[in-house]
């Protein structure tokens, strides 16, 4: 049997057999301390798939980790996702909790048909940056760190999310 | 929509940046709903205004002694929008109290069977579906809160009970916006219009409670209208 051209290296699938897709964009968010990477996000998405949905859930998903960016407490990323599993993506989305045991709190902020119009969207620059300070929190001086509107005040028991209505002389 | 939260030192996060995040996420109030031996200092008025959110004072009761919560419900029905009470051993307590308006979390530490559910309905005391542990917790505690939710949602549908539904956050962190809640109650057997009902219940709740404690009404069902021409607030 002769083979014709077209089972000669890596053919793509036609067209209209290709997967279709959506895009997720995440917003995500942590205690100043928190240092998260793409390995161990991607390592928890992969986990809260597989525990929410199980092994048929995470196959039905497909999803992939496009792009991701996170410094100084917070970042984004983009989630690429089977059109008809946007819904369990995202509930599995709302269920980490944690990376690498630090809380994260996670929010889609939109989703797209395309990568790029996913990023132009909703991928932000990153904010501006936190500065160290000392605040007047529940009548006591503590170090915290300030990012615009939002506190994060070090107190006896970890952090506790504050913002300037919570600080005294704001 | 609406979302109950505990604040700091509840919670790990102040009354003002739950507000902001939820604000964020969509959400059109939270009620603070701190435990009662954690209460918070906070001006809703002014945190509202700031973020654009309706932010409602709440109370969680909680209590070994069913004698003693009965004497908080009482004390705060006056002085709070909300009453919960904290689910488990009070649950039997709470549905037989109409000046209860939430019982929280009533399957974790605790059970209801068809005849609470029956007179949580008769009493307008809404029960909640807490996803909290669904969100948050893994393996066999999550197992346990699904089957929870499940048997929960089975009686409330059987005896048309009223609900909540919560991520009961903790944190700014912990929040999850309507959407995503939706998502996760529809994974683990809810209907998608459930969640939101839920969600939105808690505002319900919040707008009847503050006009039954508007001095226009006289009681349950009386109310004084202002007359023509005698302009707003006449009585």
């Amino acid at each position: 049997m002769r083979l014709g051209a077209d089972f000669e290296g890596v053919k793509h699938l036609p067209k209209h057999l290709r997967p279709r897709w959506r895009y997720l964009a995440v917003g995500i968010e942590a205690w100043p301390d928190a240092d998260v990477d793409r390995r161990a996000f991607q390592r928890a998405l992969w986990f809260a798939a597989g525990n929410l949905l199980g092994d048929v859930g995470s196959a039905a998903l497909d999803s992939s980790l496009l792009h991701f960016r996170f410094d100084d407490s917070e970042g984004d990323a983009v989630v690429r996702v089977r059109r008809d599993a946007v819904e369990q993506c995202r509930a599995a989305l709302a269920a980490i909790d944690e990376v690498d045991g630090q809380p994260v709190g996670l929010r889609i902020r939109g989703t797209s048909g395309t990568v790029r119009a996913c990023e132009e969207k909703y991928i932000r620059r990153p904010p501006e940056r936190s500065k160290e300070r000392t605040v007047a929190f529940a009548d006591t001086e503590r170090p915290a760190v300030v990012r615009g509107d939002r506190i994060d005040v070090v107190d006896s028991d970890g952090r506790v999310g504050a913002t300037a209505l919570d600080i005294r002389d704001n | 929509m609406y979302e109950g939260v505990h604040a700091y030192p509840d919670g790990r996060a102040t009354a003002a940046r739950l507000a902001k995040t939820a604000a964020a996420f969509g959400y059109d109030g939270v009620v603070i709903r701190n435990h009662g031996d954690a209460q918070t200092e906070y001006d809703p008025g002014r945190i509202g205004e700031r973020y654009g959110i309706d932010v409602v004072r709440g109370i969680e009761i909680r209590s070994d002694d069913p004698g003693q919560a009965s004497g908080l419900v009482g004390n705060y029905r006056s002085k709070r929008t909300i009453v919960c009470v904290h689910g488990g051993s009070l649950n039997r307590f709470a549905v037989e109290q109409p000046a209860v308006d939430v019982l929280a979390h009533p399957m974790d530490g605790g059970d209801i069977n068809h005849v609470l559910a029956k007179t949580a309905a008769e009493n307008g005391v809404h029960l909640e579906f807490n996803l909290a542990r669904v969100l948050r917790a893994e393996g066999g505690e999550r197992v346990g809160a699904i089957k929870g939710l499940r048997k929960l949602r089975e009686l409330v549908e059987k005896y048309d009970a009223p609900y909540v539904v919560s991520a009961d956050a903790r944190s700014h962190l912990q929040l999850r916006a309507p959407r995503e809640l939706v998502a996760v109650g529809e994974t683990v057997g809810f209907e998608r219009e459930a969640i939101a009902s839920g969600l939105a219940a808690w505002g319900e709740l919040a707008d009847r409670n503050r006009t039954r404690r508007s001095d226009a009404v006289i009681e349950p069902g009386v109310r004084v209208e202002p007359r023509d021409g005698d302009g707003e607030g006449g009585r």
